[in-house]
């Protein structure tokens, strides 16, 4: 069900110092479609995902939002335009509140010289913030509820709601289901459903193959920097995609 | 020097040694009064390592010591940090001078213990060193010191606000004073000065407290305020040095008790001069830091030409109480900007 | 029970103490003395309470009350020289002293965002700095011959106890609650403090924020510096040294966390209260100076100590 890419980069290059992060890199994600992006430690998926999100500028290359090459100067002028980004472990400000986190960054002002001044519509932040995260399958307590006093599982499903509530385009998902119990992440691929059936570009980075091969349409494997594989899921067996990551299995692409 | 001012500069020169320690040597403050020539009548060089070129009692020390330069036909090298009083910037000073050749030291040790192995050093070299204001521990290697004496200035402070009360025995006097700290020497000889001539000759003053300002006048003015709310009846304040006296003046004005409580200050900074002429200081102890110096340079010329300073080993400049009455005569002490 | 209410269960604790021993403390005359010192302590305590809980901390208030004052101090005889009046000069000093703080801020705020320093650093080389530069310019010495009458001025109470700057004060310390509490720019506040990199990620120009953080602190204390010239008469490089404690300690005993993300304004305020009316009381019931520091570190051990187990058995919870 791949259409025209809502999201894509093209030959991005980007180093650290000496050493090469990413090289002539390519990838792309169709609206409603979800892509699982896997390697081993040290492949360049974080690196990626910060050129993706704007959190790093690449030496080369090019990222086109729905075929128009974007040059986001910080993480803020990715999710201006819809590009949102769920980092690893790093979702939440674990003293603010769960509406306060949902809203982070896009406050509601109240109307009027108040709202000028910077003045918080809470009330209105709690109630949308609860529906938000509700509309996309997460069960989430009291919305003035303090993440410190949620659960690991709780956070996450947050995190991810967060995100998935916000994104307007395309959603980059960081190791989503980290530290999560198997009940928790099944919440999360739930979520990435509602996703895809929103019609975002989603990108999924994440180490346990099985969430990878159950939820995504389509998978990039990266090694050592570059892109070795490209292919539909349903090409990909456990056995050949860890192969592939690991370098046993030849690089091989379609798609 | 500054008692006032001595907490404050060692804390600055932490805070600078921590903080700005980085951006490279601190300035030097060499004022040759008139560059060594080297010349065949063998002009004298006596070297005067001070505490802080900017305090006003330091310039009125100077005013001294150049005029007793002039008169002697000596060469004076004026030395000193800017405005840390403390021995890590004056150490260097006075190595500094050590290494030129000169003939004699006068020096104010910013510490009795940390300025004793400059002293040595000095005697080793042959250099005679006379001491001022304040001294070293070991007092064997020094010709001479001279100074104010602290417990007399308390003791005619205490004179000073007996008679701004009107004393009289049968009465019953409240006082307070203000000092700096605990551990400063110099507020605890005024200190005892003080209490030694009112257990003497005023058994009607009573000494009701005491406080620090840690040399913050903010603090003296706390300190001042919540005197004034306990006692109502207080009728005199002893302010012991610079903190106080600003933090006691303000106190008296805001509570607009100016007048009605007599106010003794110390040290004759013009601001404080200023405040005895508006009348919120009732009088006030001044030092003779140019006398000081003079006698020193005298003493010194003195001890390299003839090998006796011809003075006693230690001498004592007496104090002068200023008050609005005297200030026709005694205002020339204020110490100079 | 809420924090801020236990907190004040323990001023009110204070000030019947004091009383029983001393009657006279509760007095308005006590106040207006406490109100003294709460002015200056409780504006550096705000810019404190905002630069903690954004995940810093700011040791250059103190240095920034002391350089204001003396630079500010310094205009200030410039202009009544100059034979202007005493209100266009006081006008002046308020701008000049908020404006040599601000200044300080904007170092703080360069020294961490472009140099890297943290802010234990940033601030400790801008403290050294800012004292150093007030003993230059002054030898030391108290800079008085400003404008005539101040002392006057910010000394004449409504009520007993309110100075016209103890009103500005209020005002100022409210809208600085209003602000960390009810905006935008206060959530950012906390959720930089909580986790940056969160802050980060949710597109909030983390640098900027911090540049107005520190500013804002600094003109705070640039302010207080005015205070502190109004209740004196002169500007001194003394004043303020080592307040920046006193300022850490009112944020922290109103039970602002160290480590960021946590604190209250009200707290504060109340924390400013119990540190500068320790300290008149103190001396009214003549407890031996030496002692006052002791049973300052004390109470400080316990109201920071009670809050910790308070925290303890929230969790337990």
């Amino acid at each position: 069900m791949t259409t025209a890419p809502i999201y894509e980069a093209r030959n991005i290059s980007k180093n650290y110092g000496s050493v090469v992060a990413l090289q002539d890199v390519s990838l792309h994600v169709g609206a409603g479609e979800v892509l699982g992006l896997v390697g081993d430690n040290g492949a360049g998926k974080s690196t990626l995902v910060k050129v993706l999100s704007g959190v790093h500028a690449p030496e080369a290359g090019q990222l086109l939002l729905e075929g128009v090459v974007r040059q986001w100067d910080s993480p803020h002028d990715a999710l201006e335009l819809g590009v949102e980004t769920l980092y690893q472990d790093a979702g939440l400000a674990p003293h603010l509140s769960v509406s306060a986190n949902v809203f982070l960054g896009r406050e509601v002002v109240k109307p009027g010289l108040l709202g000028k001044l910077g003045f918080l519509a809470q009330k209105d932040m709690d109630t949308r913030a609860h529906e938000g995260l509700e509309r996309v399958g997460i069960a989430v307590p009291a919305s003035k509820r303090s993440v410190t006093q949620l659960s690991g599982g709780q956070r996450q499903a947050v995190a991810i709601g967060r995100a998935v509530s916000w994104a307007r385009k395309v959603l980059i998902l960081d190791e989503p289901t980290n530290h999560l119990g198997a009940r928790q992440a099944a919440e999360v691929l739930v979520a990435i459903r509602a996703a895809k059936a929103k019609g975002l570009g989603v990108i999924l980075i994440s180490h346990t193959l099985p969430h990878v091969l159950e939820v995504t349409d389509r998978i990039v494997v990266m090694r050592l920097g570059k892109v070795v594989a490209d292919a539909p899921t349903s090409e990909f067996s456990a056995d050949s995609l860890v192969k592939t990551i690991t370098g046993v299995l030849d690089a091989r692409s379609g798609g | 020097m500054n008692r006032a001012s001595k907490t404050l500069a060692a804390l600055g020169a932490a805070a600078l040694l921590l903080g700005v320690s980085a951006c490279g040597g601190g300035s030097t403050n060499a004022e040759a009064e008139s560059p060594a020539s080297a010349s065949s009548d063998k002009k004298l060089t006596i070297a005067f390592v001070m505490g802080a070129v900017g305090d006003p009692f330091f310039k009125a020390m100077k005013v001294g010591a150049e005029e007793a330069a002039r008169e002697e036909n000596v060469n004076l090298e004026w030395q000193g940090s800017d405005t840390e009083y403390s021995p890590q910037t004056q150490i260097p000073f006075v190595d500094a001078v050590l290494a030129k050749k000169i003939d004699g030291l006068v020096l104010i040790p910013t510490d009795p213990d940390a300025l004793q192995p400059s002293v040595a050093k000095a005697k080793s070299l042959n250099i005679p060193v006379i001491t001022v204001d304040t001294t070293v521990n070991d007092r064997t290697d020094v010709s001479a010191f001279i100074t104010g004496d602290n417990e007399d200035g308390g003791a005619k402070a205490a004179d000073a606000l007996a008679a701004a009360m009107k004393y009289a025995d049968g009465k019953t006097y409240k006082v307070a004073v203000g000092s700096s700290s605990a551990t400063t020497t110099t507020g605890i000889g005024r200190m005892k000065g003080f209490e030694s001539q009112i257990a003497a000759k005023y058994p009607g003053i009573k000494i009701v407290d005491k406080a620090y300002s840690q040399s913050k006048p903010e603090v003296a003015n706390t300190n001042v305020n919540n005197w004034l709310t306990k006692y109502p009846d207080l009728a005199g304040i002893f302010a012991i040095d610079g903190t106080n006296a600003t933090g006691a003046a303000s106190a008296l004005q805001a509570k607009n008790l100016v007048g009605k409580v007599a106010l003794i200050g110390y040290d004759a900074y013009k601001e404080n001069v200023d405040l005895l002429k508006q009348g919120i200081f009732t009088a006030m102890i001044a030092q003779d830091p140019a006398q000081e110096a003079k006698l020193a340079i005298k003493a010194m010329v003195s001890q390299i030409k003839t090998g006796k300073t011809g003075i006693e080993s230690e001498v004592v400049i007496p104090n002068v109480t200023m008050t609005q009455e005297n200030l026709g005569e005694t205002e020339k002490y204020t110490y100079v900007e | 029970m809420d924090q801020t209410a236990l907190l004040f269960l323990v001023l009110v604790a204070m000030v019947v103490v004091f009383t029983v021993i001393n009657p006279i403390f509760f007095s308005s005359a006590v106040f207006a003395n406490i109100l003294q010192d709460w002015g200056p302590i409780v504006l550096m305590a705000t810019a404190q309470t905002l630069v903690i809980v954004s995940g810093g901390i700011d040791l250059s208030v103190g240095a920034a009350l002391g350089l204001s004052g003396v630079v500010s101090a310094l205009a200030m005889r410039e202009l009544t020289a100059s034979g202007q009046s005493a209100w266009s000069a006081m006008l002046l000093g308020v701008l000049v002293a908020g404006a040599v703080g601000l200044a300080v801020g904007l170092v703080n705020g360069v020294l961490i965002n472009r140099v890297k320093l943290v802010p234990f650093i940033a601030t400790l080389c801008t403290m050294g700095a800012a004292l150093g530069l007030s003993l230059v310019l002054t030898g030391g010495t108290p800079v008085a011959g400003g404008p005539a009458g101040s002392i006057q001025f910010s000394s004449k109470t409504y009520l007993g106890m309110f100075t016209v700057p103890i009103i500005v004060v209020t005002v100022i310390v409210v809208a600085a609650g209003l602000y960390l509490h009810k905006t935008r720019f206060g959530r950012w506040t906390y959720a930089i403090g909580s986790n940056q990199f969160a802050a980060r990620g949710a597109g909030i120009n983390v640098e900027s924020h911090l540049y107005k953080i520190y500013a804002l602190s600094g003109l705070l204390s640039g302010l207080a510096g005015m205070f502190v010239y109004l209740r004196l008469g002169s500007g001194s490089a003394s004043s303020g040294v080592g307040q920046e404690l006193s300022a850490i300690a009112a944020a922290v005993i109103g039970g602002t966390s160290l480590l960021g993300g946590v604190g209250r304004l009200a707290g504060t305020v109340i924390g400013a209260f119990i540190i500068t009316g320790v300290l008149s009381g103190l001396i009214i019931i003549g407890v031996q100076a030496n002692w006052q520091r002791v049973v300052i570190a004390a109470l400080i051990a316990v109201a920071v100590g009670a809050q910790g187990l308070s925290n303890e058995s929230l969790r337990a919870k």
